[in-house]
């Protein structure tokens, strides 16, 4: 069906619907980025200036000299994000299956209970935490911030998972069983591949949240610089007399780079698996 | 021996009892169709045979074998589902050697056994195509490849042509039947339409509300259902059922006044039908002819070509239905009378029994 049956009044109406939104979303990156060109004598410069003829790029290149561990801290950050993807995904998967097509005890109460998890702010949990990293002796390590960011993850990405698996048409599944096929060859080889796109969507969004959760638990539970992902890290820039913003922002904006590139290339996935299942094909 | 046996089969979901008691013995080699309304049961009962349910009481037995509580990769069975269910992400080739790569065969096995289950499905050409790529009669193949590969004792198709349009569905029946002849296997075949399972069945198992309504050949059926149920889902156009009231019993059968209609003497085993007691006769559309009996007002007519419909209304307000010959001098709006001959006359007791007909046509063994 088509579905650009709007008269031009509509259209305006949705444009500026989108434009409004997308300017919420996007002005504060490109703020970000004016001010990572701006020399720091412009910045509070009244009245505003959107553009002046000082801009360049040299916070990008200050910015290594003054934080010198920055290319460590980036470094960090995308592999906390990675691991804390890679593990939850590990245990996602098989229980999304499980909660997807398993019938056990206590099924609706767990996956409930999943739910009101998200609803605990992770601030609240961090004494307890702590607690918990230290008798494990894992405090100012590595897995300090990626199994609590496992934690936390787990439960939304099953409930995401799930309902992308619960779409595969069962009978596909019955198939392989007639022909004798275990669960774990059927998962493997006809539900996994079919899951790709969801699998995809899933990892983009547990990726997503490692990386937006990491400062909490990284000023928490880390105190070993080398260890620091980029926006603790970014701490550093704030000095006894002056903030760098400029420098600060630079790094910011170059250490969601790598992870935005990759992104651009899964977007084909992501968009068709958070509309999969939507149509019948 | 029978290949295929169940034994008191029922299912229940929760309180719902959806089989109740099913019996039957399946011969070697038979094509067995399994036919009755929507939600009758009758995927209920093949996922049992399959193993793809469990039954709640019962046994089935293949080969001799108990097989209630085994796998369906250990029952000798194979089965095509309605929806195909091939693997998308999987070539032609890859989906019919699925059943072979679990049982890890090697390849040179494999590729020999695909090759032959392409050649007598006429795929080869379609072997590296993915299924998207297929139209719905060929991916209907390739399903049935996959179920071929692995030379199963009985063969389970749960509606494999609904997906199909009308044309496509003549010819997917011609093809299936000679599949059948080919492989020489036992074979279920599970369908709500009477036309498939006349045409393509040795034997019907005439299924309504989990029971089995009668169990016999396509013309056992046809001329003794056993019940009203399987008399007026066989055959096309249905049956027609007339209130008649019993006046008698002699020695050519049974005496009978239809509402609205002539008396009749119906050659049937009166058994326990009295004077007086209410009965339906059943009359078959293509067994009324022009002539004097029924009379009925014209409401519309179908003229195929060879048969004209004519669909009728009784004084009684009964609707009568009669396949005429296509060149009949009939028009809508005309009261005309039909004749039938007692002979061919159904009777169904009130329980919706059938009364023995005692002239009906010898069928062969
Ligand atoms: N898993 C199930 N849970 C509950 N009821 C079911 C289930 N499967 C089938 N039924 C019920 O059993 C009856 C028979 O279903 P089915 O065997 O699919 O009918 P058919 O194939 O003859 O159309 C239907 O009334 C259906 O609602
Ligand atoms: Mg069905």
């Amino acid at each position: 069906m088509r579905m650009d049956h709007y008269t031009l009044l509509q259209k305006i109406g949705i444009y500026l619907g989108i434009g409004l939104f997308l300017m919420f979303v996007l002005l504060p990156f490109l703020e970000m980025f004016r001010t990572s060109l701006s020399p720091m004598s412009h910045l509070f410069h009244a009245p505003y200036e959107i553009w002046n003829s000082e801009m360049s790029f040299q916070a990008y290149r200050d910015m290594w000299d003054k934080v010198p561990l920055l290319g460590r801290y980036i470094w960090n950050s995308i592999y906390i994000a990675s691991m804390v993807t890679a593990l939850s995904m590990i245990i996602i998967t098989p229980a999304a299956y499980a909660y997807a097509r398993l019938e056990f005890p206590l099924k609706a109460l767990s996956l409930g209970a999943f739910l009101s998890i998200n609803m605990f702010a992770g601030a609240v949990l961090l004494i307890p935490l702590y607690r918990l990293l230290n008798s494990l002796h894992l405090l100012n390590t590595y897995w300090a911030m990626i199994i609590p960011g496992i934690a936390f993850l787990i439960p939304t990405g099953i409930w995401l998972l799930k309902g992308y698996l619960e779409k595969i048409p069962r009978e596909l599944e019955e198939a392989a069983y007639i022909d004798g096929a275990s669960r774990v060859y059927t998962l493997r080889r006809v539900v996994l591949p079919l899951a790709v796109p969801g699998l995809i969507v899933v990892g983009t969004s547990v990726f997503i949240g490692a990386y937006a959760q990491q400062y909490l638990f990284a000023i928490t539970f880390n105190q070993v610089k080398e260890l620091q992902p980029l926006p603790a890290g970014l701490n550093q820039f704030i000095g006894y007399q002056s903030v760098e913003w400029n420098q600060m922002m630079a790094a910011a904006l170059t250490g969601v780079l790598p992870v935005m590139a990759v992104f651009f290339f899964l977007q084909k996935y992501l968009v068709a698996g958070l509309t999969a299942g939507a149509v019948k094909e | 021996m029978a290949p295929l046996q169940l034994q008191t089969v029922t299912k229940s979901f929760g309180a719902a009892q959806v089989l109740i008691g099913i019996d039957l013995a399946i011969h070697d080699k038979e094509f067995v169709v399994f036919v009755g309304p929507s939600g009758c049961g009758k995927s209920t009962l093949l996922r049992i045979i399959a193993g793809l349910d469990e039954a709640t009481s019962g046994q089935i037995i293949i080969d001799g074998t108990d097989v209630s509580r085994l796998a369906p990769v250990d029952r000798g069975i194979s089965m095509v589902f309605q929806s195909y269910a091939l693997y998308p992400h999987l070539s032609v080739y890859e989906n019919i050697a699925f059943p072979l790569r679990v049982q890890r065969l090697p390849e040179a096995e494999v590729k020999a056994k695909v090759a032959r289950a392409a050649d007598i499905l006429q795929l080869t050409d379609k072997l590296p195509l993915k299924p998207g790529q297929l139209s719905g009669g060929q991916r209907q193949r390739v399903a049935i490849g996959r179920s071929i590969v692995r030379n199963p004792k009985v063969f389970l198709f749960d509606e494999p042509l609904s997906n199909l349009d009308a044309a496509l569905r003549g010819d997917m029946r011609v093809e299936l039947s000679g599949l059948h002849r080919d492989l020489s296997a036992t074979m279920i075949y599970v369908t709500h339409d009477q036309v498939e399972a006349m045409t393509m069945a040795h034997r019907i198992v005439v299924l309504n509300a989990g029971h089995v309504e009668q169990f016999g050949t396509p013309m056992e059926l046809y001329h003794h259902p056993a019940t009203r149920f399987v008399a007026t889902f066989i055959g096309q156009p249905n049956m027609n059922l007339v209130p008649a009231t019993v006046l008698g019993t002699d020695a050519g059968g049974l005496a009978v006044e239809l509402d609205g209609g002539p008396r009749l003497v119906l050659p049937v085993e009166p058994g326990a039908a009295r004077s007086g007691d209410r009965v339906e006769v059943g009359i078959r559309p293509e067994h009324a002819t022009l002539g004097d009996g029924i009379a009925m007002k014209v409401r519309v007519l179908e003229r195929l070509g060879g048969v004209a419909i004519t669909y009728g209304i009784m004084s009684s307000g009964q609707r009568f239905c009669a396949a005429l010959h296509g060149d009949a001098a009939v028009a809508e709006g005309d009261t005309i009378s039909v004749g039938v001959n007692p002979a061919d006359c159904h009777v169904f007791g009130a329980s919706g029994a059938v009364l023995r007909r005692l002239k009906a046509p010898v069928l062969a063994a």
